[in-house]
């Protein structure tokens, strides 16, 4: 009994500290909000490539939800994937397409996700590290399993991603992210064999690294 | 004009139109956030003699001084302040605590239970606000985009003891963008920038009407009195304008249609040329239709701004990616979306004095809403609130359906001495249902314009519709229902340049 107690409060700090984190990151402080010295120079020299690459690994929670359920969905964690590829617009933003995969195990079988997403990423202060993320897209769902019954789907859905984060820059192409992210993937109304599961909607909560070469 | 086709504004908007400057098809694109770093940078390295805007960050002695922070510090005022309006009205879902930010973040994204217009017009106004703390605060129109999302998140997850809704963020974030940038543009548009005095004021006070935060921005900062150009990319290539005022008789499903006339009047504008042109300043063209009147208070809304716009070949093809906003709702039915969509115009002479345009577009919908209607039902039942839950909170059940999917169009105008006297507009749009009913709705609009000049700005207009709703239902007999809504609108117009 005691361990289960001790697992629940390492599983519920674990939960504390990756939505702080996201939260942290989704809610840009007050602190950064005095100006900073602008400097970049817009546009890239005649010549460089305006192409955005990130990718990297993030460590995510996720939990499906229905929204006339009573029951209690679960928290289920584990290591993601991501790349993004795509275009410097100029020395705050870029924009591209972005893949997020996320395999969970579970007793059922492997869930595995994939988003799919337009994806704008921006930073407010040239000078400054700190980003933020939004985009949308579609959601891949396979082998979704819920605490309703013993149905797994197949199913795809609107994907919308926000995130935010910091990067550090050693040299003027090649940097070090780290971000935390809210997808969210509504999949609509599911049909089980225990009757139809209305407005199917699952949220990830994500923190993690990647290499950006921009 | 072209743009009041092609971007499904009707042809009474277009009839008025001053003679504009032709926008440089070979230069470079001129985008203000490129822009910015450049003045930025410059005012570090001021030197004596240099002008005072410089060193206070403006990107021209007219543009407002940039700071991020500040937009960011005045999104959380915004949000404040709704949140206290909302507090005032006695609206439970006001009383926000720790607790309640802590139970939104542990339950993430859902749909909600709120009112169409709410959601379809509250919400994208509420973003505008949003927006508007970055443009009035100088920020790029991307940029400013990028503070309307972070307002409208934070709104979703701090504002209100409501969970943070999917719907919501959608809708504030890209309706705050098209409504936010528009508002501001037409604000630039009222202000009077070279007067002095009490005409000052007034054209101060009516750009602050339609754009409250820059508004309040420019009277706090003293730029309301400042004598100053207008910022260079607020001042339109082309402006064209008009306002109809008349009757219309819509079909309803059970009646072809009905017996009384709705009065409504209409306001059209297009701002820029939409029709040609390179750019990469987004909604340096764009066009709006509001409709009052003709079955709701407003019946209608609609925004469709360019993103970018380039000439193909030689010139002879416009490609555009546009930005659209719709708002449709009147006692038949219910419809709205945020979309993007690229655009193919072409522009032909058929005499001297006889010009055709055609443009056709295809898109993406990011989200889109149309009126549910449960199999065996064929109008929305009233909704009953047993207010249980406590004001401002919404029970259900609601009856509209919330999806992405795709849409498509074309129009094709003909103009005589650049008024034009016929238009032909249809649109399809498809929405897969993740949240209401479980069905794919096929929506189709078709319209004829014709108009006849009178003497000066004034003419009248005939105006024929039809909205075609296919709902296919995913149930074990796979139900189809057909729903459809024809319209005949007569009107005066007048147009305004």
């Amino acid at each position: 009994m005691g361990a289960l107690v001790r697992r629940a409060r390492a599983l519920l700090s674990m939960h504390t500290w990756v939505r702080g984190l996201c939260l942290l990151a989704l809610a840009p402080a007050i602190a950064f909000a005095q100006a900073a010295p602008q400097t970049p120079p817009s546009q890239p020299a005649s010549g460089v490539s305006r192409a955005w690459f990130v990718a990297g690994g993030a460590f995510a929670t996720l939990r499906g939800d229905c929204q006339e359920c009573e029951e209690d969905f679960p928290y289920r964690h584990s290591g993601a994937v991501l790349v993004d590829a795509g275009y410097r617009v100029n020395s705050r933003m870029d924009v591209g397409a972005e893949v997020f995969w996320m395999p969970i195990d579970t007793s059922q079988g492997t869930i595995r996700t994939t988003h799919l997403d337009a994806v704008a990423q921006f930073r407010p202060w040239a000078s400054h590290g700190f980003f933020l993320k939004g985009g949308a897209g579609m959601a891949f769902v396979r082998n979704w399993v819920d605490v309703l019954g013993p149905d797994s789907f197949n199913e795809k859905g609107l994907s919308v991603i926000i995130g935010g984060g910091w990067v550090v820059r050693p040299t003027s192409r090649l940097g070090l992210q780290f971000f935390a992210t809210q997808h969210a993937f509504a999949l609509g109304d599911l049909q089980a064999s225990q009757g139809l599961i209305n407005d199917v909607i699952g949220n990830r909560w994500s923190v993690g690294a990647a290499v950006v070469i921009r | 004009m072209l743009g009041s086709m092609l971007w499904g504004v009707s042809l009474c908007a277009a009839q008025s139109t001053q003679e504009a400057p032709v926008p440089d098809t070979t230069g470079p694109p001129t985008m203000l956030a490129d822009q910015l770093p450049l003045f930025a940078a410059a005012s570090v390295a001021q030197t004596p003699g240099q002008p005072s805007w410089i060193v206070e960050r403006r990107a021209c002695e007219g543009c407002p001084p940039r700071s991020v922070g500040r937009a960011l510090f005045q999104t959380t005022v915004v949000n404040v302040a709704y949140g206290l309006a909302n507090l005032v009205r006695g609206q439970v879902t006001a009383k926000v605590t720790p607790k309640t930010w802590w139970a939104n973040m542990e339950q993430g994204w859902v749909w909600d239970l709120d009112d169409f217009t709410v959601n379809q017009i509250g919400h994208p106004y509420q973003g505008n606000n949003y927006f508007n703390t970055g443009r009035a605060n100088g920020l790029s129109f991307y940029e400013s985009a990028a503070v309307t999302a972070f307002g409208s998140s934070t709104w979703e997850y701090f504002g209100e003891t409501n969970h943070a809704s999917l719907n919501d963020f959608i809708n504030t974030t890209l309706g705050g963008i098209a409504l936010g940038e528009m508002f501001h543009r037409t604000a630039w548009l009222v202000r009077d920038t070279h007067a002095t005095g009490r005409g000052r004021l007034w054209s101060e006070i009516g750009a602050m009407a339609l754009d409250p935060i820059t508004g309040a921005n420019r009277f706090i900062r003293g730029d309301a009195s400042r004598v100053t150009d207008k910022p260079a990319d607020m001042v339109p290539s082309n402006l064209a304008a008009s306002v109809a005022a008349g009757v219309l008789w819509r079909g309803t499903q059970g009646n072809d249609f009905t017996a009384d006339a709705q009065a409504f009047v209409e306001v059209d504008a297009v701002y820029g040329d939409p029709d040609r042109g390179h750019s990469r300043t987004p909604y340096d063209a764009f066009a709006m239709k509001l409709r009052f009147g003709g079955g709701s208070g407003l019946s209608e809304a609609r925004v469709r701004g360019r993103l970018l716009g380039q000439p193909l070949g030689d010139g002879g093809v416009q490609f555009s990616v546009v930005q659209s906003y719709d708002f449709q709702k009147n006692d038949a039915y219910a419809t709205g979306s945020q979309s993007f969509e690229g655009a193919f115009g072409f522009t032909q002479n058929l005499s001297s004095t006889t010009r055709f345009l055609m443009l056709g577009w295809a898109g993406l919908t990011v989200l889109g809403a149309i009126d549910s209607l449960p199999i065996g039902l064929t109008e929305v039942p009233e909704e009953e609130q047993t207010g249980d839950a406590g004001q401002g909170v919404s029970e259900g059940p609601r009856f509209y359906d919330y999806g992405p999917g795709s849409d498509f169009g074309a129009t094709a105008i003909f103009s005589r001495n650049n008024r034009p006297f016929a238009t032909i507009f249809y649109e399809g749009r498809h929405l897969f249902s993740l949240d209401g009913v479980r069905a794919n709705h096929f929506l189709q609009r078709g319209r004829v314009d014709l108009l006849l000049p009178l003497r000066g700005a004034f003419g009248v207009g005939v105006t024929g519709e039809y909205f075609d709703r296919r709902t296919f239902y995913q149930d074990a007999a796979a139900t189809r229902v057909n729903y459809h809504y024809p319209q005949v609108r007569v009107y005066f117009t007048w147009g305004l340049s």
